[in-house]
């Protein structure tokens, strides 16, 4: 059996649904709050200094840190439906050695992860290359700017896809792998940093802007590691619980 | 274990099979499960023949699904083995092309149409799309097959997991309670199906709570009660296993029995149904203890009255409590 027909079916799985439309709806949501924020944000003094430059533009293009979470939130439903709804019974039936489905579907996810942070990366700087024009400033990112932007989104929300995912295998419930996402990437690294003013550097949201260009808390490779990292602990845990435990 | 266990259990039909047997038997052997202090599945130990439909019957929560889960490896047994041709389920070589699974009417996401469900499945394990469709047409499900399987129907669902165990063409089937909900077309469209299958060699294993449906269609039944055999062989022998007495002595008669195994019902006045003993055993047993006896017939009973018989906890049995017959490997 070819593997690559296991993620073929994995694939089909993700866009089989509505969820795909679901998650690009939000995607065009951020990138249309950040247009209004071109349009008609300003700093605290009136000015509009947060796109006077390449650097603080590329600052509010740096999609990554959403990536992860939105990504993040797709991975956990992906998966933890599959529990939701049974269809992991005729998944299992059709591959009985666990690891194989598992896995297959962690790399589907990490495509679509991947996926929802270029295009979320894309619509966000279309979004301000539209909008500029009405603002004193022009396009001032470089191609490699963006280039780096999209890059770094379609890396984020490959790591947060399977982080989700991985949430998903071991709760294995909607809601719950939601929540459980929801407290990984945005409640706890907070306080996480309350705790340790030195785990800074290393939560999500700091990683995948050092990815962006945008942060220099850590090298670029250790960011990758790290963001990784994130990724792999969660979905190790998946693995195992996926075929220790009976399924339901 | 109740009296009403006794004799029933069809030796012929429980234990392990030896290796190298044939690749389409199932082999359940002193299967068990415990969920925390609760054992679902108890010292379990029965055999599914190719060529025959067998009915898997016993009341909600007596452990038919956790069974088939165990078969098909989606449950870890505590102990003993489930097996097909001798080999576990994740251990088959192809199992999509060997064993056609259907356990759960919603293992489908309900905003998925059915034909997609279908094609992931086909996918997985390299099935071709004509297979796909050819299998919808099998089923009768062609004119919903691009609808979202969340407005389909229970029966449509069956006919949907239906499908999916037949994607691969398998020669064996296991089947939950597969003619739920289906319309008395759909239920005959099965009944044939399955008949079909087994008749060309195939095994079919089918859980169900249609004991009517299931007289149609089995021609074995294995029986569990509180994750325990209480009872498995040919329907055909098990209906016509009970002897019929008429006796002014039903009390002497009674007595004269308790020690053999068998199980009694006192059903009229001078009537008793003896189950366990053949009618040659009976009638010498009667004849030993001076019992006079004015009738000694077979009496075939409807499969109902026989579940409810082995399955009740307060069953009418008079007999005294006799112990069960070991099954035979």
């Amino acid at each position: 059996m070819s593997y690559l027909r296991i993620i073929r079916a994995e694939l089909r799985k993700l866009t089989s649904t509505k969820m795909p439309w679901a998650f690009l709806a939000v995607l065009v949501v951020v990138a249309a709050t950040t247009a209004t924020a071109v349009v008609w944000g300003t700093d605290m003094d009136g000015s509009k200094t947060f796109i006077s430059t390449a650097d603080d533009q590329q600052s509010l293009m740096a999609f990554a840190a959403n990536a992860v979470v939105i990504a993040g939130l797709f991975g956990a439903v992906a998966v933890a439906r599959e529990y939701s709804y049974h269809t992991v019974i005729p998944t299992f039936l059709a591959i009985p050695r666990r690891h194989r489905a598992v896995l297959a579907q962690y790399v589907a996810v990490a495509i679509g992860g991947a996926a929802v942070g270029l295009v979320g990366a894309g619509l966000t700087v279309i979004a301000i290359a539209l909008t500029l024009p009405t603002t004193a400033f022009g396009f001032l990112v470089s191609a490699n700017g963006v280039v780096q932007v999209l890059a770094a989104s379609a890396f984020a929300g490959a790591a947060g896809a399977v982080l989700g995912a991985g949430i998903g295998a071991v709760v294995r419930n909607t809601g719950g792998a939601v929540t459980g996402a929801v407290l990984v990437l945005v409640i706890a690294p907070p306080l996480i940093i309350q705790l340790a003013s030195g785990a800074t550097s290393w939560v999500p949201n700091t990683l995948a802007n050092v990815l962006s260009g945008v942060g220099h808390d850590v090298s670029t490779p250790t960011a990758l590691v790290a963001i990784a990292t994130w990724a792999a602990v969660p979905a190790a845990a998946g693995l195992v619980t996926v075929i220790r435990r009976d399924v339901a | 274990m109740s009296a009403a266990e006794v004799g029933t259990t069809s030796p012929g039909h429980a234990g392990p099979g030896p290796p190298g047997e044939s690749p389409l038997v199932l082999a359940v052997d002193h299967l068990t499960k415990r969920y925390g202090s609760n054992t679902v599945v108890d010292d379990l130990s029965f055999r599914v023949e190719p060529g025959r439909v067998t009915g898997f019957l016993g009341p909600n929560g007596s452990g038919k699904s956790t069974t088939m889960k165990m078969l098909l490896g989606l449950a870890a047994a505590e102990s003993g083995t489930a097996t097909i041709g001798g080999q576990r389920y994740r251990d088959l070589a192809d199992p999509a092309r060997t064993v056609g699974a259907a356990l759960e009417s919603n293992a489908f996401h309900p905003g998925r149409t059915g034909r997609n469900h279908l094609r992931i499945l086909a996918d997985a394990v390299g099935f071709s799309t004509t297979r796909v469709d050819e299998t919808i047409e099998l089923v009768g499900l062609a004119h919903a097959a691009d609808r979202n399987a969340g407005a389909y129907s229970l029966g449509m669902k069956q006919r949907l997991g239906l499908a999916a165990a037949l994607l691969g063409d398998p020669p064996v089937l296991v089947l939950d309670e597969p003619g739920n909900g289906l319309d008395p077309q759909g239920v005959r469209t099965l009944r044939d199906q399955l008949r079909a299958s087994a008749a060309s060699g195939n095994t079919v294993l089918v859980s169900s709570h249609l004991l009517a449906e299931v007289e149609h269609l089995a021609d074995d039944v294995v029986v569990i009660n509180e994750g325990r055999l209480v009872a498995s062989g040919a329907l055909e022998d098990m209906q016509h296993a009970a002897a019929l007495v008429r006796t002014p002595d039903v009390d002497q008669l009674v007595s004269a029995l308790s020690d053999s195994g068998a199980t009694t019902e006192h059903h009229e006045r001078e009537t008793v149904v003896v189950r366990g003993l053949s009618l040659e055993e009976v009638g010498e047993r009667a004849f030993r203890a001076g019992v006079v006896i004015h009738e000694l017939s077979a009496q075939a009973g409807s499969l109902e009255e026989l579940f409810l018989g082995w399955t009740s906890t307060e069953t009418p049995t008079q007999g005294g409590p006799p112990e069960p017959e070991p099954s035979r490997p």
